[in-house]
């Protein structure tokens, strides 16, 4: 797949879902002209396959298989370099967020699983706490990714400078967070948000 | 403070972190303002912003919790005090897009029952430090300087972004923690890796990133000749200071870099008692270093 | 006995640090004929020069030598500084020690030695200098254009305007050149032949300019100021007095099946045609090669439907000469032609594309004609295979171009404008067409001209996938694409129902040949030659001719217009003087002596040699001798080398010149 050849028409290049791409992300696609700068600056490419620029390019021949199927977008750090210094004002950090959002919406699988499941228990947390509990985040993550003993000697030192909290509440106001969960979910099911 | 000018005073969003693995960078904040006599004052049930788990996957939550978190905020008088560098950069970003995007500010305005408010300045603690309490007031605070002491001052990949909204500082050559640390007596030292990425959020999911990334940091730092690093940001300080005993052993580099938040070296020139900055909640001991310099 | 100055330049450090230049004007004070000699840091400056003036009023020079620099660079100064003094400028030789000595030795003894035998020689030579006086050359204010596109349109409107007579000379029955076949233009996509046609019309009626279409230069002579140009006008057929461009032939003539070249063949037209409806003129031309008339004698249609009676098979072939004083070169260029080519030719087509014979398989100029409203589909883009509209089209550049291989390393500037240009076009025309371009670079240096290229992006959605195409082919009725997106470094393959090929731009065919007639230099690629590429780009280095547009190297439509109207303006800087001087440089017969073998007139590469008779005051025919047009002269001196008599010279560059500085070595 990473390599195999493309063959380009208007039915293999789905130009729809690089509209869709620019519509969630704010951001031109097809503005970039291959400089390369964020590339150059990614923290994170030697852990990507697809380094910034080819997901661009990737996207603008409308090749969005090749670039959700890859590891990539999940390795991406959101750390905005990209974003901050390219020529050409591209929001690369947005056109990740909106890749990700499709690949998370799609559920498509991805080979990152971990960072995935960081994510959706993070956003778990959020929804059942309204706010975030690390020593909660670490434990579920440890127990669903499988890796019990992760981090195990992290944990007691932690938890000796009262950097973890065994106990947590909920916010008083938890039910404003349940019911923007909620709205979202119900102006998506009526098709009026992304 | 000079007679007749008015008492600064803000509505504090501290983050998640600053209520957990960051409760030294919460405590010392306090701690400081307290002796500027800042006016600081937590808004009151503030959610998580959503990070950048949320924005990743879901550009409106994010978008919706941070417009809840503003709406929240205005219950407090004052410009919004912000501490972790991702909160603010989420904060600026959701401040930034919703008063830009008519489509997507609506639907978050249904989402959060409420009416969003673009108004109220949000300012991360570096900002109120150095322009709203200024420099030379902190200069004049300071009773006991960090004479001798080197800093290498790390701004991390979000303080001063995102880009379309630089108002902290140059996107691309801050100097503003350089220049309130000097304001204190201490000499920051000129390194390459001010605003590389740290590897943020992958320390769950990924440590192995946070290794190489931060690793490169520290080696830096080290080889400007700096005692300590100076951070702003919780998430940058847990890769960089809770982290660095593993980053030593996959490295095999001796590092023992004391990695303080700004505020607890601040606190320090300001003659906050250094029993009441978190010092030792932090995982490399930063005394040894404290008391070579004669700064404890 | 000679009263010779020699004045040592320093140059700085240039001259001084390798050469003693002391010691050199010491030597020169102890030769022969020597008044004076000195040295001094530059020669050049206002001090030097009032320096040496002081010093021929002093001590009554009679000659000068300035030991500097190559006199290229500062002989002018020099002898006009002598001049100033009221010695004849002639009189002043610089020796060169600089780029013939200083610069190109290290070791200072011999340096030295050395700088003292070149001054010893330009002393011997001064003492032997005449007084010589610059040639004085009368200037037919006459201008002669060659080629009538935009480029000569705008020459020789340029000129007319400013009141001289300019006559402009077209191959093609009609003005307009390549520009009229154009469609729109970048980067403002105005349409080519609005903006064309007002241009036109204002040659044919401008009272300066005299226009011979379908005709060609047959034959050039003389010099700067004083040309005489033989021009070759083919014969018509039409009688232009007559004819009143009704058209009536046309639409009669029964031979409608010949391929229509300014439609690149697309369409056909009738024998007897304007090439297109704005031609200028508008009088039509019997093509005697597909007339049935001239074929076989049958016919006659045309002749019987003229209402004036301007049909006139007998027309032959007309020569006239014109005087002109200076010649704008505009001759155009052509596309590069992708069809197998004859062994040994150092352009080479390509096979991988199909060797032209893939019908769906067009160039750029084809694609103008298929997109322009007044070709031969009205505007459609329609391929020429079936007829029908394509939906994905492949636009190929640098084909030809950069391409070393092919025999071509230039770029050929146009391309990725007109390319992009080209995927506009298309999809204005085609809403839910595609358009794919493989692009090596996007060069697009040229006002408003990046912004356009990434508007054919960013709007219209072309795919720019940069990579080299390998191989195109036929499967069905699509054409094969097999390329390659190098910034991902993936294969790429489009099935494209047209294919486009921004082939190499090129000089016209037998443009070397006319090169030769006009004495004028060119390039390996045949493109013509300037004086110097960055300050004096216009200039021939044959004096009074001068380049326009695409003749001289690639060139679009801007720099081309800006080229014309440079080369008029130094045409009119040329006619602004009433007669011309020039350096007495020449060659010169000694009648006495010569014989009359005419060896020089061979060898001479000016043609300035002539055959003189000397008769006596009867007028019988004594003998006949060469003579030497002072006015033609190069003054490079083959004529001297080569007469067997010795009886040619060159002025200031004598036998007894040369022999004398041979001796004092």
């Amino acid at each position: 797949m990473k390599n195999s050849k493309m063959t380009l028409s208007a039915e293999t290049m789905n130009l729809d879902f690089v509209r869709k791409v620019e519509k969630l992300s704010g951001s031109s696609v097809l503005r970039c002209f291959q400089c390369g700068k964020c590339s150059a600056g990614c923290p994170m490419r030697s852990f990507m396959e697809h380094p910034p620029n080819r997901i661009v390019r990737l996207l603008q021949l409308g090749q969005y298989e090749r670039v959700l199927a890859g590891r990539s977008i999940w390795y991406c750090a959101s750390c905005e370099t990209c974003t901050a210094r390219c020529p050409n004002k591209v929001d690369l950090a947005a056109i990740m967020d909106a890749l990700r959002k499709c690949s998370w919406d799609a559920k498509g699988a991805s080979k990152e699983s971990l960072v995935q499941l960081a994510n959706k228990i993070f956003l778990d947390n959020i929804l059942a706490y309204g706010r975030q509990y690390e020593m909660r985040l670490a434990a579920v993550f440890n127990l669903q990714s499988g890796k019990l003993l992760k981090d195990f000697m992290l944990g007691p030192k932690l938890m000796s400078k009262g950097k973890l909290k065994m106990f947590h509440q909920k916010n008083k106001n938890i039910k404003e967070i349940e019911r923007i969960f909620r709205r979202i979910e119900e102006l998506r099911e009526k098709g009026e948000a992304p | 403070m000079t007679p007749g000018k008015p008492v600064l005073s803000y509505s504090y969003y501290p983050g998640c972190s600053l209520h957990a693995s960051a409760k030294e960078y919460d405590e010392s904040t306090r701690e400081l303002f307290r002796v500027l006599k800042i006016g600081l004052k937590e808004v009151p049930d503030w959610f998580c912003c959503g990070a950048t788990p949320a924005h990743n996957v879901d550009e409106l939550l994010s978008l919706a919790l941070c417009a809840k978190n503003l709406v929240l905020a205005e219950q407090v008088e004052g410009d919004m005090a912000v501490a972790c560098a991702s909160c603010f950069s989420r904060l600026k970003t959701a401040q930034h897009r919703l008063g830009e995007d008519e489509e997507k500010r609506r639907q978050v305005e249904y989402a959060i029952d409420g009416t969003f408010d673009k108004s109220k300045p949000v300012k991360h603690l570096l900002e109120i430090l150095a322009k709203d309490f200024g420099l030379e007031q902190l200069a004049a605070a300071a009773k006991k300087p960090l004479a001798g002491l080197k800093v290498a001052c790390y701004y991390g990949c979000l303080l001063t972004r995102p880009p379309e909204v630089p108002e902290l500082d140059c996107v691309e050559a801050p100097t503003i923690m350089e220049r309130v640390i000097a304001a204190v007596g201490a000499e920051p030292v000129n390194w390459s890796h001010r605003l590389e990425c740290c590897g943020a959020n992958f320390t769950l999911s990924r440590p192995g990133v946070v290794i190489k990334l931060s690793g490169d940091i520290l080696a830096s730092a080290r080889e400007a000749g700096a005692d300590c690093v100076m951070v702003a940001c919780p998430l940058c300080h847990g890769n960089l200071d809770i982290r660095q005993q593993e980053i030593e052993e996959a490295t095999g580099r001796r590092f023992a870099m004391p990695i303080f938040y700004m505020t607890q070296l601040l606190g320090l020139a300001a003659g906050v008692p250094a029993t009441r900055l978190g010092l030792d909640s932090m995982i490399v001991d930063p005394l040894p270093l404290l008391k070579k310099k004669n700064l404890f | 006995m000679s009263r010779i100055g020699v004045f040592v330049c320093h140059c700085g450090e240039n001259i001084s640090r390798t050469v003693d230049v002391e010691r050199v004007a010491e030597a020169a004070r102890g030769l022969f004929g020597v008044a004076y000699a000195t040295d001094y840091k530059y020669m050049c400056s206002d001090p030097g020069q009032s320096l040496l003036k002081k010093a021929v009023v002093e001590h009554n020079l009679d000659g000068v030598v300035v030991a500097a620099c190559s006199p290229r660079m500062h002989e002018k100064t020099f002898r006009k500084a002598v001049q100033a003094t009221g010695l004849n400028p002639y009189l002043c030789e610089m020796a060169n020690i600089r780029e013939h000595c200083s610069w190109v030795h290290e070791d200072r003894e011999e340096a030295t030695a050395k700088a003292i035998a070149i001054v010893t020689m330009l002393v011997e030579r001064v003492k032997r200098n005449k007084k010589l006086a610059p040639i004085a050359v009368p200037v037919t204010k006459r201008a002669l254009v060659i080629g009538g596109g935009i480029a000569g349109i705008q020459a020789a409107l340029d000129i007319a305007d400013c009141g001289h007579q300019v006559v402009l000379v077209e191959r093609e029955p009609s003005i307009g050149g390549h520009m009229a076949q154009l469609s729109e233009t970048f980067p403002t996509l105005d349409c080519s032949q609005c903006i064309m046609t007002p241009k036109m019309v204002d040659v044919a009626n401008h009272p300066n300019i005299t226009l011979h279409t379908y005709a060609e230069i047959e034959q050039v002579e003389g010099y700067i100021g004083n040309f005489s140009v033989k021009i070759r006008k083919k014969a018509r057929s039409v009688d232009m007095a007559k004819c009143t461009g009704c058209g009536v032939c046309m639409t009669k003539c029964p031979q409608k099946k010949i391929p229509n070249s300014f439609d690149r063949h697309l369409g056909t037209r009738p024998a007897i045609y304007v090439p297109f409806p704005q031609a200028v003129p508008n009088t039509p031309v019997i093509d005697r090669e597909h007339c049935t008339w001239f074929q076989s004698g049958k016919c006659g249609v045309c002749a019987k439907v003229c209402g004036p009676g301007a049909i006139d098979y007998a027309q032959e072939d007309e020569f006239i000469v014109e005087p002109v004083g200076a010649i704008v070169v505009a001759t155009g260029f052509k596309l590069y032609d992708i069809s197998e080519k004859p062994k040994g030719s150092a352009i080479k087509g390509y096979g991988e594309f199909g060797h032209g014979k893939i019908p769906d398989v067009i160039d750029g100029l084809t694609f103008e004609r298929l997109a322009s409203a007044s070709g031969p589909t009205g505007g459609k883009i329609l391929r020429p295979s079936d007829g029908k509209e394509p939906k994905a089209v492949v636009f190929v550049q640098c084909v030809g171009s950069r391409a070393r291989e092919k025999g071509i390393s230039y770029c050929s500037k146009i391309c990725c404008m007109y390319t992009a240009k080209h995927t506009m076009l298309y999809k204005h025309k085609v809403h839910d067409g595609q358009a794919y371009v493989f692009f090596m670079d996007a060069r697009t240096p040229g006002k408003g001209y990046d912004e356009f290229w990434r508007r054919s992006i960013e709007v219209e959605e072309a795919v720019y996938i940069r990579g080299m195409v390998s191989r195109l082919y036929q499967k069905g009725d699509k054409v094969v694409v097999m390329g390659s997106d190098i910034s991902v470094g993936i294969q790429v393959e489009i099935e494209a129902d047209l294919v486009v090929l921004a082939t190499a731009v090129q000089p016209r065919e037998g443009a070397d040949l006319l090169a030769q007639k006009l004495g004028i230099s060119y390039d390996q690629y045949h493109f013509y030659s300037e004086a110097h590429a960055k300050l004096r780009p216009v200039e021939c280095a044959t004096a009074g001719i001068y380049l326009a547009g695409a003749c001289q190297g690639p060139k679009d439509i801007p720099d081309t217009v800006s080229q014309a109207s440079a080369a008029a303006a130094k045409v009119m800087t040329l006619f602004a003087k009433e007669q011309l001087e020039r350096e007495p440089i020449v060659a010169t017969v000694n009648e006495r002596f010569c014989v009359g073998c005419l060896a020089c007139k061979k060898v001479c590469p000016y043609g300035a040699v002539e055959e003189k008779e000397i008769r006596d005051r009867q007028g019988n025919l004594l003998k006949v001798v060469a003579w030497v047009n002072p006015g033609v002269c190069g003054g490079c001196g083959t004529c001297q080398a080569t007469c067997p008599s010795k009886s040619v010279e060159l002025d200031g560059y004598t036998d007894e010149q040369i022999m004398a500085q041979i001796e004092a070595l």
